[in-house]
This record gives C-alpha cells, structure tokens and sequence, in this order.
C-alpha cells in the first residue's frame, strides 16, 4: 500500500496548524517584545517612559509618529489596579491602552475629558477598581501597554507640551 | 529509524511552509485593507477589537499601538499612482487639499517600518507645518534631493523602498462612516536617479 499520500496529508495538516498558530502568536510575541523594552527603560511595570521625539534611530515601536510625544507604561493589574493621570493639554492629546493582543480596547481625547486633567482606574474587574471616585476601565488582559499622545503643532511650543507630558503617570493603585 | 526521520522531516517541512506563508501573508503587505483610495490602503478594524487574526497580525507587524478609526484613520501608500513601488532614488509630488480631520500629516517610513535618517531629521509634514499654494492646495515633495518647501527626503538609496502613512486624527463622521469617499494626495512620480 502507498503511504505517501498519508505523509503528504499529514505534512499539509501539520503545515496548516502551524499558519494558524504563527498568526494567532506573532501580536503576541511582538506585544511582549515591546512591554519588555518599554517597562526595562521605565524601571518596571505600572511606571512611566518619557521617549524623546522620534527619530530614525527611534527602534522601540514601529512607525512612530516624529510629530507627537510619547508617554508610555506597561500596566500589569494582576495584583492590583493601576492609577492612570495626566494634565491634559490645549493641542491633540490622547490616552489609549492596548490589550496584550494589540487590541485599542480604550482611548479617550482632549476633546472628549472636557477638563485640564484625566484621572483612570485600570483594573481587571469592575469591583477591583471600583470605590475610589474615579472611572474604572477593565482591562481584557492583566498585561498591556498605555500609551499617551501629544501633538506638537509648532516648535515654540515644544517645551510647554513635553513638561506637561512629563507628569502622566502609571502607578499601582 | 527511518519513520523517526520521516517524521522529524514532515514538522521542519510543515514548519517552513505554515510559518513561511503566514509570515509572508502578514509582512509582504504592510498594514493591508479592505478599502483603497488611489494607491492609499487602509482597514475599517485597524486597532480594534474586532480586527481579524490577520489584521490583527499586520498591525503588530507594520503598526503597533494604532488607534481604532473613531480616533485616527491610517492610510499607507507603498505604490505611486501609477500601481509602481515607492522607490528612494525617485521624486515624487504628493498633492492635496486639507483632510477632513481635526489634523492629518504625511509621514514618510522605510521598508524596516521606521523613519528613514536624513540630515534635517525631516521625517513628515501635517496641517500644521505644510506650506500651502495660494488655492490653499499643498505639494510635498518626497525624493533624494532637497526641495525648496514641504521636503520630505528618501535617503536616496536608489534600490531601496519606502512607504507614506496619512494619519486623520479625530476624522470627521462623514470620513469614519465611510474613508473610501475621502478625497487623498495624489502621488505623481517626476523623475528617477540612474
């Protein structure tokens, strides 16, 4: 009996499941490669990274934006929630956190906080978070990464933004 | 012996050609979409959780940390408007009209996915810094050789290409609803280095 045809089945089957896992893995990996490199520099989770513009010798995340600023942390809520803030200032600014799959699960503007100030709990359930006066946003997954933006319109203003980027925050509740 | 080798044979092959094809789906198109406008891709699910895998996977690749559409839609050109490759050592003329978006901007990536060094650390330009025409229409220009406005450079490595991503932050309904009536630069290719 030939037995070739098995192999050839088999080896397409295998190959199959080994598409389907590179797909499903690769924002993973890539998520975790990015959380390392961004919570090494900011001296562990739940604690913020102030990068400077980007540049073409930026090579922590791909296609960054040279016209905004950055402020970034890993959050980890698996043992506690976790305290997000920052003044918000009179040009583009945004406050986005991302799911361990690369998922934009939250994101919320200047526009939108209608105040000089954001204050966010982060947590991995409604009650964890809950009690502190504060809006709780859940996070699908204990491990992901914040990410504040800022738009610099004009050089004269640089200085002014990159202050007020300086105080967001990342810290354990 | 010999069905031990098979085997380990059928995992490397299987591994080579399931990974191969993944990784070449996920990387030989960089952000992809559904929707194009002239050469200008993008996707309805970029950053969202209702992204499929293979979105999903582009975004980790090729754009990290991308907002979902009701923030900011991302629009990249890796072609001209002529379906050819951006290539470095070639000038091109970008022209529009201001984007229905609270600010856009051009930002010119290498293949790598980063910016591309230049000595004037000139990397895009956005509703804020584009010097317009008088019909307050703008021209960017994008190619080796310094231009005398609104230059975005290539670097000039002739063989090498490059790719151009349009951000619309806070786009208008209208634009959300529906980027592929979204009116976008043209990209004109003018000349080629030998």
């Amino acid at each position: 009996m030939k037995t070739w045809p098995i192999w050839l089945a088999g080896t397409i089957a295998l190959a199959a499941v080994f598409h389907i896992l590179t797909v499903f893995g690769l924002p993973y990996g890539i998520m975790n490669r990015a959380m390392a490199g961004i919570a090494s520099q900011a001296g562990g989770v739940n604690k913020p990274l102030y990068p400077e513009r980007a540049t073409a010798e930026s090579r922590g995340i791909v296609r960054p934006s040279p016209d905004l600023l950055y402020t970034a942390c890993v959050y980890d809520v698996s043992v506690q929630p976790v305290k997000l803030s920052s003044p918000v200032p009179d040009t583009y600014w945004s406050l986005s956190t991302f799911a361990s799959n690369t998922d934009n699960f939250f994101v919320v503007n200047d526009r939108e906080v209608k105040s000089n100030r954001i204050e966010i709990i982060l947590a991995a359930n409604e009650e964890a978070g809950s009690g502190q006066g504060i809006p709780v946003i859940v996070a699908p997954s204990s491990k992901g990464i914040v990410l504040f933006r800022s738009l610099v319109p004009s050089e004269d203003l640089r200085e002014e933004i990159d202050a007020k980027r300086r105080e967001a925050n990342c810290e354990p509740l | 012996m010999k069905l031990a080798l098979k085997l380990v044979a059928v995992v490397v092959v299987a591994l080579i050609l399931g990974a191969g094809s993944a990784l070449f789906v996920i990387r030989g198109f960089g952000l992809g979409g559904d929707i194009a406008v002239g050469p200008w891709v993008t996707s309805l699910t970029i950053g969202s959780t209702q992204a499929d895998p293979y979105t999903r996977a582009r975004v980790a690749v090729a754009g990290l940390l991308a907002l979902n559409r009701d923030e900011t839609i991302y629009f990249t050109a890796a072609d001209d408007d002529d379906g050819e490759a951006l290539r470095s050592g070639c000038t091109y003329k970008v022209t529009g009209s201001d984007l229905p978006a609270r600010w856009w901007s051009v930002t010119l990536y290498g293949e790598d996915h980063y910016l591309v060094s230049n000595p004037k650390n000139l990397y895009s330009y956005g509703g804020d810094s584009v010097v317009r025409e008088e019909d307050g229409s703008f021209v960017i220009s994008v190619g080796p050789e310094e231009a005398d406005r609104n230059w975005i450079p290539t670097g000039g490595q002739t063989g090498d290409t490059f790719s151009l991503t349009l951000r619309l932050y806070n786009p208008e309904p209208d634009a959300v609803r529906d980027p592929s009536a979204i009116a976008l630069p043209r990209i004109a290719k003018e000349t080629c280095q030998s």
